[in-house]
């Protein structure tokens, strides 16, 4: 019982290794999406951390230099080129020294459009920078007369910011981890198509079933096949992660993206559910298809399911309750491990029996339709 | 010992068994022949257990193949059209696995795949892998396959199909041998030629029912001609789908 089990097993693991497409799947997918996370994550980091400079219009800049210099030390600045000068106008009122120099209200007159969307930012900008001078300025003016600046700050807000450092980054962070998790649906799925309406399209279906074996050792050597596949993805993924991703300077948005043994573990406990559902799943849909395009064609259907579930988590939409469904349960169990946080181990457990029950009911339903003429003579 | 019995099978709307019996005894070479559609992989389908009957029962060795299926096919070897080969394995694993499939330990697997390579001298040919074989070459593998576990009885569906004479030759010898042996060995053909020569007994069937059994010498006697062809065509009264 056993052992022909293993012969089916070893049979298809070296039929797959040695079928350059279903091996250059997972390879792929494994290197290049971290890399490409990576480079994205490092220009996005890059955006977010260091802001442009912001070029405007400043008339009669001569009346205060001063201004003018914090200004241009904050990286806004006057500029004629209109091409990358924003539709932003500080315009120095004409008597701005002489209420400087009287400690009056210095007229600034900014001129912008508020309801321009792609200005909101840079207006907020020169707003913010604006207000620091002149809390500058105002802090001066008290410490040259003697008085504390600290009298004018009659609240003192302390924000206890309780987010961790790793629980900061939260979408990134989700998305990082999502792809990796998603590895495990694309990396089999080559080799899930080659040996269910490839090996009947190939005419060995029809062979291998007239031989004493049953149809149940047929569909899960076959389903085993495709999950060590599409875990050697995932394995491959985290290895090319944990060295690509210390490259990305995290420190900078205020959280780490650290792949250690232990959230190694944790993502391979959880990848293994999730592989064999993924290749239930792409199995039972490649063996009702007519041929090898078919089954192309419907196993990308097969892949928006886990990937629209795993969006909605990625932008917390009814994140509680995904936490019990099959995929979404593992994938937030894994942003958790990574964000250093508690998993809720309850939810997790029934998030992997229902992923584990589905991938039973479609190792039963192959097992069906495995006894079906039309099925394997595709009459 | 292959025992078909009243089998009926219809797929769609065709009738492709209409009440089909007949036995293939060990030692003998049982030719089924019929003309193109006349029901005959169909017919060995079911003895597979791969297709069910409507009515009727097929039993290897006494074990029906619809009830006991694992234990039955355990006493059969298929030759299949097509051959089904991994283009991926090379024949020794292909023949190795198969042996495997079929019962034998992984050792005697071994053994068996390396005396069967030897008897259909494909040893040059043993560890190249299959994608880029010739037609012989790859009937070789099939054969090997079929023979590897050394089954009661073995099944061939067409299996000169598309061979050469050279290859026709050494898959007639070894049908000889293994007659010699005491296998019982049931053939598809509608080539008549090799039916002629081959075959102990010719079940001749067309629409799904037998028409006349017996020696090809007991066929032109039951039918005064003088050939099997002329025989088969006075049997099924047409020449049309058949070989000579």
């Amino acid at each position: 019982m056993n052992s022909r089990f293993l012969s089916l097993l070893r049979k298809e693991l070296i039929d797959a290794i040695r079928d350059k497409r279903s091996v250059m799947a997972g390879l792929y997918y494994a290197i290049f999406v971290p890399l490409l996370m990576a480079g994205m994550m490092m220009l996005l980091i890059d955006k977010l951390t260091s802001p442009e400079d912001l070029n405007i219009t400043i008339n009669n800049s001569s009346a205060a230099a001063d201004l003018v210099a914090y200004l241009d030390n904050q990286g806004i600045r006057h500029s004629n080129d209109k091409a990358t000068t924003k539709a932003i106008e500080i315009t120095i009122g004409a008597a701005y020294a002489e209420q400087m120099h009287r400690a009056e209200p210095a007229e600034v007159i900014l001129i912008a459009d508020r309801s321009e969307e792609n200005l909101q930012s840079a207006i907020r900008r020169t707003e913010r920078t604006l207000q620091r001078y002149s809390a500058e300025m105002a802090s001066l003016r008290l410490i040259a007369r003697g008085i504390n600046p600290k009298i004018m700050n009659s609240l003192n807000v302390k924000m206890q910011d309780q987010a961790t450092t790793e629980s900061k980054g939260g979408q990134l962070i989700a998305m990082i981890i999502l792809f990796m998790l998603l590895s495990v649906f694309v990396s089999g799925m080559n080799l899930a198509i080659d040996t269910s309406a490839g090996e009947r399209e190939r005419n060995s279906l029809a062979l291998l079933l007239s031989h004493p074996i049953s149809l149940r050792q047929l569909v899960l050597s076959k389903v085993c096949a495709v999950s060590i596949f599409g875990m050697l993805g995932l394995f491959l993924v985290l290895l090319v992660s944990k060295f690509v991703y210390p490259f990305v300077p995290w420190q900078e948005l205020g959280f780490n993206v650290d792949i250690n043994i232990n959230f190694m573990m944790a993502a391979f406990i959880a990848g293994v559910f999730v592989a064999f559902l993924a290749a239930s799943m792409q199995l039972f849909v490649s063996f009702m298809a007519k041929s090898f395009k078919e089954a192309q064609t419907y196993i990308t259907f097969v892949m928006f399911v886990p990937m629209m579930l795993s969006y909605a988590v990625t932008f917390d939409l009814a994140t509680d309750e995904l936490r019990w469904a099959p995929v979404t349960g593992q994938l937030q169990a894994l942003i958790d491990v990574m964000k250093g946080k508690e998993i809720p181990l309850l939810q997790l457990a029934v998030s992997c029996l229902s992923t584990l029950l589905i991938s039973i009911a479609l190792v039963l339903g192959m097992e069906r339709l495995l006894k079906s003429e039309k099925i394997v003579f595709g009459l | 010992m292959i025992s078909v019995s009243n089998l009926s099978k219809k797929i769609g709307d065709v009738q492709a068994l209409d009440n089909l019996s007949f036995d293939a005894e060990d030692g003998q070479i049982t030719g089924l022949l019929g003309p193109n559609g006349a029901g005959k992989t169909t017919c060995l389908r079911t003895i597979f257990g791969l297709l069910k009957a409507d009515q009727g029962i097929a039993t290897i060795n006494n074990i029906d193949v619809a009830i006991k299926p694992v234990a039955a096919k355990q006493q059969l070897g298929l030759f299949p059209d097509p051959f089904g080969i991994y283009e991926r394995l090379t024949p020794r694993e292909y023949i190795r696995y198969f042996a495997e499939l079929s019962g034998l330990s992984r050792a005697a697997a071994l053994e068996a795949t390396n005396r069967v390579i030897d008897d259909l001298q494909l040893a040059d040919i043993a560890d190249r892998r299959c994608k880029g074989f010739s037609q012989g070459q790859r009937m070789k593998t099939a054969l090997a396959q079929a023979i590897v576990h050394q089954p009661k009885n073995i099944v061939l569906d067409e299996p000169t199909r598309g061979l050469d004479v050279m290859s026709t030759r050494i898959l007639r010898d070894m049908l000889r041998k293994l007659k010699s042996e005491g296998h019982c060995i049931l053939f598809s053909s509608h080539v008549m030629q090799e039916v002629a020569s081959l075959c102990d007994r010719v079940v001749v069937m067309t629409e799904g029912r037998v028409v006349a059994i017996g020696s090809p010498q007991q066929l032109c006697e039951q039918t005064n001609q003088t050939s099997l062809e002329e025989a088969f065509i006075t049997l099924i009264g047409t020449d049309e789908g058949i070989a000579a």
